[in-house]
C-alpha cells in the first residue's frame, strides 16, 4: 500500500519536473523525488542491506548532488530553460505517451522473480523513459544533468526487484559511480558556464562535420 | 600480491602523484608505475591461464589478451608522457596524471572483473576518469567534446546498467550474476528478459566502444584529447569496452541466442564501417579522421565477433592489433601537433621534408592501419572476410569490401599528402624539433606490432586460441 503510494508519487514528481522549466525548481523537485526514493527499499525489503541503501540514497541524492548541482549554476543569470527544443506541451504528452508504453511493455514482460508490487516495474520504465526524455529535449546542459538523474532513481526502481540478491559492495560502487559522474559534470557544467557565459548547450556547436 | 600490484598500486600512486609538487617526480613515478605493471603482467604469461584472486576478480585467456595490450600500451605512453609534458602550463599536472592512473587501475578492473555489476562500475569508472584526460587544455573546444563525450558516454553507460539489472532479472533462478555462474547455469535464463537484457548491454558498451549509431561522442572526443589520451582511449579504453561485449557475446553463446544476436552484431558493424567510410572521405581534420578510423575498427570487431567461427579468433587478433596500430599513429599526430601547432590536414604538409622520422612513422602508420599484408590487421581483415563468405552471408561481406575500399582511398589522400607534400612557407616560430622521447615510443610500438602481426609467438597463438575458443569461435 504505501510503496504503492510512493511509486506513484515518484512518478508524479518525475511528470512535473517535466513540465517545469526553472532551474531552481527542478532541482528541488529532484531532491523530493529521491526523498521519495530513500524510503523505497525500506518498503521492500525492511533489513540491514535496505537501511544502508536508504541512507545512502539519503546522503548522496537528497544532499550532496542537488547542492553540487546549485552550487554549478551559481552565477548563471538565466535560471529557466528558455527555448526547449520541444515545447512543454508537446513534452508532457510525449510523456504521458511513454507512459503507456512503459505499462504496455510491463505487462507483456514475465517476471522470473517474486515482486512486491505490480506497479514497481511499470513505474521503473516509465521514470527511466521520463528521464531520457529530459535529456533529450533541453538545451541547458544543468538540465540534461537533472533528465540523467532522473533516469537513475528509475534504474533504482528496477534494482529493488533484486534488492537482497546483489551484493551491497557492487550496489554502493553503483550509487558512487553515479556521484562522481554527476561530479565531473556540475564542474564540466561549470567551465562552461566559465568559457560560454551561460549554462545552454546551444553554444557547443563548434564540432560538427 | 600480485592483484594489489596490478590493481590497487596505480590507485595508490595516483594519490602520491596528486599530492607530490615537482612534474619531474610524478613523470618518474608514473613511468615506474607502469614498468611494474607491465612486468606483474607479463609474470601471468608463465602461469596458468585461469586465475581466481577472489569471487569476484580473476582471470581468463580474453582478459589476460587485454591486460596485456593495455599494460604495453600503457608503459609506451607514459614513456611518450615524459617529453610530451615539458611545455609550460599554468595549471598543474597532478590532476592529469593522477587521473591517467587512476585509468590504469580500473581498466585493469575491467579485465579482471569476474562479476556483471563490477564490470558495469569499472566501466563507468574509466567514462569518468577519461573525461578530465579530454579537457586537458581547458580550451572552449576541449570543454564541449569534454561536454559531449560525458553526456553520451553516461547516457550509453546507463542503459549498461539496465541492462545489467536485467541480466540479473532473467539470471533469478541462478541467484547471482557472477560470469562463472551464468555461464554454467545459462540454460536457467529466462529468454525474454535475456534478450531485453543482451540490447540494452550491447547498446550501452557500444557506445563506449564507439559503435555506430552511438559513436557521435567519438570524432569530438579524440580531435579535441591530447595526443596520448588519444592513443590510450581509441587503443586500450575501447579494447576494454570490447571486452565487455565480448563477455555478452559469450553469454549468448552458452546460452543458445547466437541466431539473435549475430544479426545485430554484422548490422552494428557494418553501419559504423559505413559512417566511417562516409566521414572519412574529405575529412579536413587529422585527428578526426583518426576518430572516425577508430570506428571502422570498432565496426570490424563487431562484424567478427557476428560472423562467428573463425571470424571470433579475427576479431580478437585484430583488437590487439588495432590497439597498438592506433596507439602509433596517434603518439605521431601528437608530434605532429608539436611541430605544425595545428590539426588541420591543410595546415599540415610536407611532413617529411620537415620532420624526417614523423614522417617516416606516419607512412608507416599508415600502412598498418589502412592493412596492408605485412602487419596483422591485413590478415585479420582478410580473415574476417573469407568467413563472411564461407558463411554465405554475402551482403555483408560485399558491403564491408565496399567501405573498406572507399576508406582505403579517403585515408591515402588525406596521409600522403601530409607526408610527401609541399611543405608550406609560414612555419609557426613555436615548432620542437625531435626529441628522444617523442620517437623512442614509436619504435617500441612498431616492435610491438611486428611481434603481434608479423612473426606471432607462440604463446600468444595460444593465448588468441583459447580467448575465441570462450566466444564460441574456433
Amino acid at each position: 500500500m504505501w510503496l504503492d503510494l510512493a511509486l506513484i508519487l515518484i512518478v508524479c514528481l518525475g511528470v512535473v519536473i517535466l513540465g517545469s522549466s526553472r532551474l531552481g525548481t527542478m532541482i528541488q523537485l529532484f531532491a523530493a523525488q529521491s526523498l521519495v526514493l530513500s524510503a523505497t527499499p525500506l518498503l521492500v525489503h525492511p533489513g540491514k542491506h535496505a537501511v544502508v541503501m536508504t541512507m545512502g540514497t539519503l546522503i548522496l541524492k537528497v544532499f550532496l548532488m542537488p547542492n553540487l548541482l546549485s552550487w554549478a549554476i551559481r552565477h548563471v543569470s538565466i535560471r529557466r530553460e528558455v527555448q526547449p527544443l520541444v515545447g512543454y506541451g508537446k513534452t508532457l504528452m510525449l510523456g504521458g505517451f511513454l507512459m503507456g508504453v512503459a505499462f504496455w511493455i510491463s505487462f507483456r514482460l514475465e517476471l522470473p522473480v517474486r515482486e512486491t508490487s505490480n506497479l514497481l516495474v511499470p513505474c521503473a520504465f516509465s521514470v527511466v523513459m521520463v528521464g531520457f526524455l529530459l535529456l533529450v529535449s533541453r538545451f541547458k546542459a544543468i538540465t540534461q544533468v537533472i533528465g540523467y538523474l532522473v533516469m537513475e532513481n528509475g534504474i533504482f526502481l528496477f534494482a529493488l526487484l533484486l534488492l537482497e540478491k546483489t551484493p551491497l559492495l557492487v550496489e554502493m560502487g553503483i550509487l558512487l559511480d553515479i556521484f562522481v559522474g554527476v561530479l565531473i559534470m556540475g564542474i564540466v557544467v561549470n567551465h562552461i558556464n566559465q568559457e560560454f557565459g551561460s549554462a545552454s548547450t546551444v553554444n557547443l556547436t563548434n564540432l560538427r562535420d | 600480491m600480485e592483484l594489489f600490484l596490478l590493481a590497487g598500486f596505480p590507485a595508490l600512486m595516483a594519490a602520491v602523484v596528486f599530492l607530490l609538487r615537482q612534474d619531474r617526480l610524478r613523470k618518474i613515478i608514473l613511468f615506474l608505475t607502469s614498468l611494474v605493471h607491465l612486468f606483474v603482467t607479463i609474470s601471468f604469461w608463465q602461469g596458468p591461464r585461469d586465475v581466481q584472486f577472489n569471487p569476484f576478480l580473476g582471470f581468463d585467456a580474453a582478459s589476460q589478451l587485454v591486460l596485456t595490450l593495455v599494460s604495453i600500451l600503457f608503459f609506451v605512453v607514459s614513456i611518450y608522457l615524459i617529453g610530451y609534458l615539458k611545455e609550460k602550463r599554468r595549471r598543474s599536472n597532478g590532476i592529469f596524471m593522477g587521473c591517467l592512473l587512476c585509468l590504469l587501475s580500473t581498466m585493469t578492473l575491467v579485465t579482471m572483473s569476474r562479476h556483471m555489476g563490477l564490470l558495469w562500475i569499472a566501466i563507468a569508472s574509466t567514462t569518468l576518469l577519461s573525461a578530465p584526460l579530454i579537457n586537458y587544455y581547458r580550451k572552449p573546444r576541449g570543454i564541449e567534446a569534454t561536454w559531449k563525450y560525458l553526456l553520451i558516454s553516461s547516457l550509453g553507460i546507463a542503459l549498461g546498467l539496465l541492462g545489467t539489472l536485467f541480466l540479473a532479472i532473467s539470471a533469478a533462478p541462478v541467484k547471482t550474476i557472477f560470469l562463472a555462474d551464468i555461464l554454467d547455469n545459462a540454460a536457467l535464463l529466462s529468454p525474454s528478459w535475456l534478450k531485453l537484457s543482451v540490447i540494452f548491454l550491447l547498446v550501452g558498451y557500444g557506445t563506449k566502444m564507439g559503435l555506430a549509431p552511438m559513436h557521435t561522442w567519438k570524432p569530438d572526443a579524440y580531435g579535441e584529447a591530447p595526443a596520448p589520451v588519444g592513443a590510450l582511449m581509441s587503443g586500450a579504453v575501447t579494447a576494454c569496452a570490447f571486452l565487455a561485449v565480448c563477455r555478452v557475446a559469450q553469454i549468448c553463446f552458452h546460452a543458445g541466442l547466437q541466431r539473435f544476436v549475430s544479426p545485430i552484431f554484422i548490422l552494428l558493424g557494418i553501419l559504423s564501417m559505413g559512417i566511417a567510410a562516409i566521414f572519412i572521405m574529405g575529412q579536413k581534420d587529422f585527428n578526426r579522421m583518426l576518430g572516425y578510423s577508430s570506428v571502422e575498427h570498432m565496426g570490424i570487431l563487431a562484424l567478427g565477433i557476428g560472423l562467428g567461427g573463425g571470424a571470433v579468433w579475427a576479431s580478437l587478433f585484430h583488437a590487439v592489433n588495432n590497439a597498438f596500430a592506433k596507439g602509433l599513429i596517434f603518439l605521431v599526430s601528437g608530434n605532429l601537433y608539436q611541430g605544425f601547432r595545428s590539426k588541420k590536414v591543410e595546415n599540415i604538409q610536407g611532413v617529411i621534408h620537415r620532420f624526417p622520422v614523423t614522417g617516416i612513422f606516419l607512412i608507416l602508420g599508415f600502412i598498418v592501419l589502412i592493412g596492408f599484408p605485412p602487419f596483422g590487421i591485413f590478415y585479420s581483415e582478410l580473415l574476417i572476410l573469407k568467413e563472411a563468405v564461407t558463411a554465405q552471408r554475402y551482403l555483408a561481406a560485399f558491403f564491408y569490401v565496399l567501405f573498406l575500399s572507399v576508406i582505403f582511398f579517403g585515408y591515402s589522400g588525406v596521409i600522403l599528402r601530409m607526408a610527401l607534400g609541399r611543405p608550406t612557407e609560414d612555419t609557426p616560430v613555436t615548432a620542437k624539433k625531435e626529441n628522444f622521447f617523442m620517437i623512442a615510443p614509436l619504435v617500441i610500438l612498431l616492435g610491438v606490432l611486428f611481434f603481434s602481426g608479423v612473426f606471432v609467438p607462440g604463446p600468444f597463438y595460444d593465448l588468441l586460441d583459447e580467448a575465441s575458443a570462450l566466444l564460441g569461435g574456433r
